[in-house]
């Protein structure tokens, strides 16, 4: 394969990748939820129920991989056929290649087999004088074009239809209208039929192994599978041995959740059980191990032994929707990629796609096996920073981190930074001149996104005790006695002061004695997201003991309260008491819209309604929605408690490409996820945007900056703030 | 008319269930008495020609086997009847536009009829002729998947090939779009037949 540089910029420089995935993803979202939704009632059980039912199966085969390989292995070879369980790639090339010459066969026919992908079959065969032909419809037109799938499902979806029309058109010497697809995809039966009834071979991949009756599961839709696996007189089955399950009946659990999460389909057009070969066939199934055996004695890793192959990870995944398969992963793409591909290709193989994520946590809600990605991903993140020998931009990254995470150096750079850049200040943005913007290393990261002012003073120093203006005062007091400490998120404090300050604003008007506790600097996020575990923990353990004491803790930065939530747990499961405290902080811990919602702070209807009515939009914090399970209640609030029209936002929870790290190192990437958000943003109309977290602040006011959009992006806090008793005045007398 | 999966809840299991099921599957939907009546229907309808015009028709070997008077029925009605069950089956249906298979268990869940089918010439009736006829008893019609699960329980360990087939083959591989008819069958009908109490067949 080629190095991953390469890919990526292959697949940016093509415009139809990212025009034609967004599409995709948005038709298969709207079927699958449909479809997913259809089970939930059907089933009388939630999706979460459902999938970790199909976890709890899959679990158990990791647990007692032996006993189910042993099972199938003597049912499979009661029913007459040839069990061979092979560890590396090399011996599974090796035994394919023997057996076609055993039979004397040169010419393979394939059903779908991402195994054989893995194992780079098709390479050796044809070393060997074998030629394979893929016979699956995507699969084939990737075949006459020399290219490998970018999708576990949809093998050929990077692929527009007028460039398929041109490649049938060269290679089959016929006319193809690039608007006839039916033509294109009729075609296949008449140029593949003679293929399977000439073949010698057929070669599958398999969706499972049932145990208790040694049958291979094979679905599809196209009928192609079940030709290649029925008709040739030998038939070779590549399994991963992660493939197993116990039961017919626990298969057709898996039945149910697969088609539903690959293709909206309840259930493919074909779900084949194959036991053993027919009458005058000989079957040989091979089990491979290639890293699974490894993967389950690691519990970082262990979990994604569970994945079906759906791809429904990489379906909702939005730098997938701008690069593609090619870049993002290897042989296996989407999020699944970036976690197997270590085990199975290696860890230089894994390097590359590892800063394509953007953390958003989308795939984990859409897996139907319920595994783990977002954390399994920066777990291998981790391995990646530890096991390479670093390139100049990873050096660079740790000392960053190193130096991120000295408080009394950020807060001086940052100082520095402000008193530099004053002459560039401008209305919220730092102007950057035309000379320097043209530079490499700064073109591709500031022409399409403003970035922010550095102001002078951070938020802690505007927020000093007796510095502050008597507050407003509403009319409900529902924090009266209540002491909150204000944890400011590193980012804001620094580039987005007033957004802390607006949040402090409306806490004492709701009645609260607001604390600023001076040692706090970061929870340790962006050196977790930069696979720097140590780093990470470092700043999670200090800002621990900072917030520890008074009633409640409230952060303008949703982000900050993921990773107290979510992912210090993760960070500090080794060391109990830490764990226990980084616990107890984050059941006191709220950002802000869950404090006024469903915390201390809850606000009455109306108690922001101030007459004005401009509609709003709102942008759902990725990691809000996918992480923290928060649905529409900055909406919901902004109706009920502020009387604002709020004007719904498609893909209202699809990140806005902002990625910690991903904008820096792949900002060609975090502007694609970008353009998409502001394209959605265009279709409501509204003259502000809503969103509660600083980062996606920073990233939307750039972008919206940059195009020349009349957008105001603002945060919750000062949204609200505006609408506090007397807030009119106070502005404009400021 | 549907049948009761070994006590599951029959959530699915309206009157009208499976025939929903295989409509939305693309699949064409027909309840009729028994087989005379099958042979009637396929006789009639545009492009069925008459008498010695009749378009030759398939009948998967293992139904010729159970019901081996279907072949004389059908070749009374005006049918070349094809059982493909010489040394090559494939080149036997090649040309034959319509295959008939029996069905052992039908899903109202799914719309799904499966089919067993481990001989190649089973295999080559339901693979390579365009339009697919899967006739089906009524009584043997279960709520959920978990009824295949038991039928392919109670068969583990044996040899076999057995396919839950649902509408005719398709595929969304070029921008997602759906076609219907791609390298199996593109027409299939599932015929219900009511009058054949206790999964018994006509003799
Ligand atoms: S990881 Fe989950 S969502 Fe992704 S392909 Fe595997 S099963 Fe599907």
């Amino acid at each position: 394969m080629r190095p991953f540089d390469e890919r990526y910029h292959t697949a940016l420089e093509d415009p139809d990748v990212r025009t034609g995935l967004t599409a995709f993803q948005r038709g298969w979202r709207e079927s699958r939820d449909a479809a997913i939704a259809d089970l939930e009632a059907q089933e009388g059980r939630s999706f979460d129920e459902l999938r970790q039912e199909l976890a709890a199966i899959k679990d158990d085969v990791i647990a007692n991989w032996d006993r189910y390989l042993d099972e199938f292995t003597a049912n499979a070879e009661a029913a007459g056929a040839e069990v061979t369980r092979v560890a590396t790639p090399g011996e599974a090339n090796e035994l394919i290649t023997r057996i076609c010459r055993d039979a004397g066969v040169d010419l393979m026919v394939k059903g779908k087999s991402m195994v054989s992908e893995e194992i780079g079959l098709n390479h050796h065969l044809e070393a060997a004088g074998i030629t394979p032909v893929e016979t699956d419809l995507g699969e084939w037109i990737l075949q006459l074009a020399g290219e490998t799938p970018s999708h576990l499902v949809m093998p050929a979806i990077h692929k527009r239809k007028e460039r398929i029309a041109e490649l049938f058109e060269r290679v089959l010497e016929r006319e193809f209208p690039p608007d006839d697809i039916d033509r294109m995809v009729k075609v296949a039966r008449t140029e593949l039929r003679e293929r399977f009834l000439a073949s010698g071979v057929g070669l599958s991949g398999t969706n499972a192994l049932i145990a208790e009756g040694g049958s291979v599961m094979l679905v599809c839709n196209e009928g192609n599978n079940r030709m290649s696996v029925a008709l040739p007189p030998v038939h070779i089955v590549t399994a991963g041995i992660e493939k197993m399950v116990p039961t017919y009946a626990d298969a057709m659990k898996q039945v149910r959740l697969l088609g539903r999460s690959a293709t909206a389909q309840p259930i493919t057009v074909y779900t084949n059980f194959v036991t053993g070969p027919r009458p005058g066939q000989r079957q040989h199934i091979l089990l491979i191990d290639n890293g699974r055996s490894a993967m389950a004695e690691d519990p970082e890793v262990a979990a994604a032994l569970r994945c079906i192959r759906c791809g429904a990870c990489a379906n909702v995944c939005p730098p997938y929707g701008v690069v593609g398969g090619h870049a993002f992963g290897h042989v296996y793409t989407g999020a699944i990629g970036l976690v197997n591909t270590a085990s199975h290709h290696g860890i230089e193989a894994a390097a590359g796609p590892q800063s394509l994520c953007v953390s958003c946590g989308a795939c984990a809600t859409v897996c139907p096996t319920d595994i783990p990605l977002p954390t399994q991903i920066l777990e291998v993140r981790r391995k990646v920073v530890e096991a390479r020998a670093p390139a100049p931009c990873d050096r660079a990254t740790h000392l960053g981190i190193a130096a991120f995470g000295q408080r009394w150096l950020v807060d001086l750079g940052f100082r520095a930074a402000g008193i530099v850049t004053t002459p560039l200040r401008s209305d919220g943005v730092t102007k950057v001149p035309r000379w320097l913007a043209e530079r490499p290393g700064l073109r591709e990261r500031v022409g399409w996104r403003t970035p922010p002012a550095v102001p002078l003073r951070p938020a802690r120093d505007r927020l000093k005790r007796g510095k502050l203006d008597e507050p407003p005062r509403l009319a409900a007091q529902p924090l009266a006695g209540r002491t909150v400490q204000l944890f400011l998120q590193c980012l804001s404090d620094r580039l987005a002061p007033d957004i802390p300050k607006a949040a402090a604003e409306l806490l004492r008007a709701a009645g609260a004695d607001v604390r600023l506790p001076r040692e706090q600097h970061c929870c340790g996020l962006p050196a977790y997201d930069a696979g720097e575990q140590d780093a990470a923990r470092a700043m999670v353990r200090q800002t621990i003991a900072t917030l520890e004491g008074v009633d409640d803790v409230v952060t303008p930065a949703s982000s900050c309260l993921a990773m107290l939530k979510h992912d210090a747990p993760h960070l500090l499961r080794d060391d109990l008491d830490d764990l226990e405290r980084s616990q107890q902080l984050a059941g006191r811990t709220y950002d802000l819209i869950s404090y006024l919602t469903a915390g201390p702070g809850r606000l009455p209807a109306g108690a922001l309604d101030d007459g004005d009515a401009t509609p709003v939009t709102v942008h759902r914090f990725c990691q809000a929605s996918n992480t923290l399970e928060r649905q529409d209640a900055i909406e919901r609030f902004l109706r009920d408690v502020a009387g604002v029209e709020v004007v719904p936002l498609p893909e209202a929870e699809v990140c806005c490409g902002f990625g910690g790290s991903t904008s820096v190192r792949n900002p060609e990437l975090a502007a694609g996820v970008l353009d998409r958000k502001l394209g959605c943003l265009d279709q409501t109309a509204a003259p502000i945007l809503i969103t509660d977290n600083p980062g996606c602040i920073l990233h939307l006011r750039g972008g919206v900056h940059a195009t020349g959009r009349q957008v105001e992006v603002l945060h919750l806090a000062e949204y609200l703030a505006r609408r506090l008793p007397g807030a009119a005045v106070r502005q404009a007398t400021a | 008319m549907v049948g009761d999966a070994g006590g599951q809840e029959a959530i699915i299991s309206t009157p009208d269930g499976f025939r929903i099921a295989v409509e939305a599957a693309s699949s064409r939907y027909l309840e009729v008495g028994d087989w005379d009546a099958v042979i009637a229907h396929l006789s009639g309808g545009a492009g069925a020609g008459d008498g010695p015009d009749r378009a030759p028709i398939a009948l998967a070997p293992s139904l010729a086997a159970a019901q081996p008077d279907l072949v004389d029925r059908f070749s009374e009605a005006g049918f070349t009847v094809v059982v493909p069950d010489g040394d090559d089956p494939a080149a036997q249906v090649a040309d034959v536009p319509v295959a008939v298979v029996r069905g052992e268990l039908a899903v109202a869940e799914t719309g799904s009829v499966l089919i067993a089918e481990h001989a190649l010439g089973d295999r080559v009736v339901t693979m390579l002729c365009r339009r697919l006829v899967q006739v089906v008893d009524a009584d043997t019609i279960v709520d959920r998947l978990e009824g295949a699960a038991d039928w392919l329980r109670e068969r583990r360990g044996k040899p076999g090939f057995a396919s839950l087939m649902t509408g005719p083959s398709r595929t969304a591989d070029i921008e997602r779009s759906l076609t219907i008819g791609v390298q199996g069958p593109d027409e299939v009908e599932v015929v219900v037949l009511t009058a054949t109490p206790g999964g018994v067949h006509e003799a």
